[in-house]
């Protein structure tokens, strides 16, 4: 194999690929990455697995047809600090020689042969989602999801495409985001998809794209293409809760608040919130949020906002990380509560399209 | 630790929830009070010292309780008022130092090594709690003083109610002489007998052993601790940090368990014996802890923080989950534990949950369970998910129970 290529679009596409190369392995030699060369360009690839990434580059010069195995982190590392416009790729018995602007570098891979074979995709479902909304709805969700190991540490955030209108569906079983998007197809389909795959997906998107984004669900595994790059990954097989029947429907007190005034008075109260049990006591009533912390042992904390109260008006109490999770994701100026009593999920608007319902804490 | 010989106490309620309730109900002073039920699977709390003659003793089932001493008065528990006299006894200790160790509703160490500068030596502390304890409760406490907390615990059991025995400070071996060997920490009715076929009657033969000969008749895990408690050398700190009190149930079996479904089994109804005695207790846990013990005595534990909880079925589910962080299925299991630590009060702040049952409805749905079994028995009312029950020797009482 032998190529031409430019470095600054070599670099990215390695970049892109080397994201789901595995830091720590039983198999080393998922620790490399796949180049192959033929008429059309190359195409990188590489797989934990579980997710698989390809990027096609086309604007290469393919002087010799072949693949060849690189070491991914070598190969990430060397493409950045090399500072020619372009770079040569040659390869012979497992070794490839990497020139640019007065440097030579040979990079011992392993036989191409050994690399776990790109698993075709039957056809699936197919949508298409601009890609800068994507990225909103994974980042509008995915902090919710569980990591810890709880009753519902689905590891994953529910897709759920229905009635024109796909939904993305974060939950650890205390709280819960949702954020959807209509989408012009009729395609149904429900699936959990890992958050290491989001993950990823979160950096490779890029901002505000319009670019669409397609995605393709089958039974085992979903494909997210964008361009000439597309990741591939595993479903999980965990069932999801019935996640439409938390959301309140109704509510006693509704609050509206700047966001911004929130999340700085949340942050100031969340400092003297018990360690063992963070909470903050969120008090609606006339035109006023009042939010209160009290640790016995460091001290009380007191803040007072200006909003608008209607209905009953009274008090709740969260985790205020929970909250403050959210807001840091939520671009709207002002934000609305509704809240019951603290038997009741609460419901946070953040955005036209982004919801969120937090369990309170009860009996404090 | 320094060389000057520390100053321990154990101090012990006498008879707790039966002096308490004799306390509340004059009618019942001098009579045999037995708290617990006389149903055919209860089991009694704590006996008084009036119905301790005739042979009742904590643990034992109620209807045996009722065959020994016909005309006992049973009461049923009343835990929030012995919570609450409990906590007031606690703030007594608290007053002489602030090394105190919890063991259960009616017992505890305290270290008062650093206090006898400010209220005087070992002794006159334990006749000054003595007299404040009652001043507070009108209850009695049993206290010994001692250089360990094993010999302090032995004393203050010496010469029950409203004791107080010292050892003092190299008297410890001397103490320990005449008592049976039933009187060592971890000594039960098989070790008992190990014991004395080897000659082994009193702490004092176990004192003319040197360490090495302990260990090779006893092996390397019993021997030294023979030695260790038998000369009185217990050098275990009084731990304030210690959670305060967990509540566990463990199950022996006669025959190996093999099959994953009866231990999982087991582990159900140990979980609904702890979850029942949280409720009563009105506490809840906020670690589960699993204990497995296999054929050859190795001996597992886990355990894992869970938001808190007096739920059998989030105890067994946990517990469960633990197993199989553990037991690939083999090999057998000799012993099973379910445990819950960290407890919090029910009143303590909880983080809701989206997906279960509304918190007040589940509390409601135990609570009905527990009164049906209270009047029908254990066996009166399951958990869906219960297959079947396996027969041990019979439920061994885990920690945390009162005397």
């Amino acid at each position: 194999m032998k190529i031409l290529c430019d470095r600054n679009a070599l670099q990215e596409a390695v970049t892109v690929v080397s994201s789901v190369v595995p830091v720590k392995t039983t198999k080393p030699i998922l620790q490399n990455l796949l180049v192959r060369a033929d008429t059309e360009g190359i195409t990188l690839f590489a797989t934990d697995l579980e997710m698989a990434a390809r990027v096609q580059l086309d604007a290469v010069k393919v002087s010799k047809k072949g693949s060849v195995l690189l070491p991914a982190r070598e190969t990430a590392a060397l493409l950045r600090e090399l500072s020619d416009p372009t770079v040569t790729l040659e390869s012979s018995d497992q070794r490839c020689r990497i020139e640019s602007g007065g440097g030579s570098f040979v990079l011992l891979g392993e036989s191409p042969e050994e690399y776990p074979e790109e698993s075709q995709n039957k056809s699936g479902k197919r949508i298409e989602i601009p890609a800068g909304r994507m990225l909103r709805m994974i980042q509008e969700t995915i902090f919710a999801a569980a990591r810890e190991e709880t009753r519902y540490a689905i590891n994953g955030v529910l897709l759920d495409c229905a009635g024109g209108c796909l939904r993305l569906v974060a939950t650890d079983g205390r709280r819960l985001a949702i954020s959807y998007e209509n989408i012009d197809s009729k395609v149904e389909f429900k699936v959990v998809v890992p958050l290491r795959a989001l993950n990823t997906m979160v950096r490779a998107l890029p901002e505000d794209g319009k670019e669409a984004l397609q995605l393709e669900v089958g039974d085992k595994q979903i494909v997210f293409k964008i361009g000439s790059t597309q990741l591939q990954s595993q479903l999980l097989e965990t069932r999801f809760p019935d996640y439409e029947g938390v959301l309140p429907k109704s509510a006693d007190t509704t609050v509206e608040v700047q966001k911004a005034v929130l999340e700085s008075a949340l942050r100031r109260a969340a400092i003297l919130a018990p360690n063992d049990m963070r909470m903050v006591r969120f008090e609606a009533g006339d035109n006023q949020l009042r939010l209160t912390a009290e640790s016995t042992a460091r001290g009380r904390a007191d803040v007072a906002v200006d909003a608008v109260i209607k209905g009953a008006g009274g008090g709740i109490n969260f985790n205020p990380d929970y909250i403050l999770e959210a807001l840091r994701v939520c671009k709207l100026d002002d934000v609305r509560l509704d809240m019951s009593d603290d038997s009741m999920p609460a419901k946070f608007t953040l955005g036209e399209s982004f919801t969120y319902v937090v369990m309170p804490i009860s009996g404090a | 630790m320094s060389a000057e010989p520390r100053t321990i106490l154990h101090a012990d309620m006498d008879a707790f929830y039966a002096a308490i309730e004799q306390r509340d109900r004059p009618e019942l002073r001098g009579k045999p009070v037995i708290v617990g039920g006389d149903g055919p699977r209860q089991v009694v709390s704590t006996a008084s010292y009036e119905a301790r003659e005739f042979g009742v003793h904590s643990a034992m089932p109620g209807v045996r309780a009722k065959q020994l001493c016909p005309h006992g008065i049973f009461v049923t528990p009343r835990m929030e008022v012995y919570a609450e006299a409990s906590a007031q006894v606690r703030a007594v200790f608290d007053r002489f130092t602030d090394l105190v160790e919890p063991l259960s509703l009616d017992e505890a160490f305290l270290d008062v090594t650093g206090s006898r500068r400010l209220f005087g030596d070992g002794p006159t502390i334990a006749r000054a709690i003595k007299d404040e304890v009652r001043r507070a409760t009108q209850l009695c406490v049993s206290v010994g003083v001692a250089t360990s907390k094993y010999v302090a615990k032995v004393a203050s059991d010496l010469r029950k109610p409203d004791a107080l025995v010292v050892v003092p400070p190299g008297e410890e071996r001397a103490f320990l002489r005449p008592l049976p060997v039933s009187r060592l920490w971890g000594v039960g009715a098989v070790t008992q007998q190990q014991l004395e076929r080897a000659g082994l009657r009193t702490i004092g033969d176990v004192q003319r052993r040197s360490e090495r000969e302990l260990r090779q008749a006893f092996g390397d895990s019993l021997g030294p601790h023979l030695y260790v408690l038998g000369n009185g050398l217990d050098p275990r700190a009084v731990e304030p940090s210690r959670e305060a009190r967990s509540i566990g149930h463990e199950m022996t079996f006669a025959a190996d368990l093999v099959d994953a479904g009866e231990v999982r089994d087991t582990l159900l109804q140990l979980s609904q014996m702890v979850g029942r005695r949280l409720r009563r207790e009105g506490v809840r846990g906020t670690v589960v802890r699993l204990k497995l013990r296999h054929p050859d005595f190795t001996t597992l534990s886990r355990q894992r923080k869970v938001p808190p909880t007096a739920d059998d079925l989030e105890l067994h589910r946990v517990a469960c989950e633990l197993l199989a962080s553990c037991w690939p299925g083999r090999p057998g299991v000799r012993l099973l534990g379910v445990t819950a630590a960290g407890l919090v009060g029910i009143d303590a702040p909880v983080q809701g949950a989206l997906f279960s049952a509304p918190p007040k409805k589940r509390d409601q749905l135990l609570a009905a369970m527990d009164r049906i079994r209270d009047r029908h028995g254990e066996d009166a009312v399951r958990h869906g998910v219960e297959r079947h029950r396996t027969t041990p020797w019979g439920p061994q009482r885990g920690s945390g129970e009162p005397g």
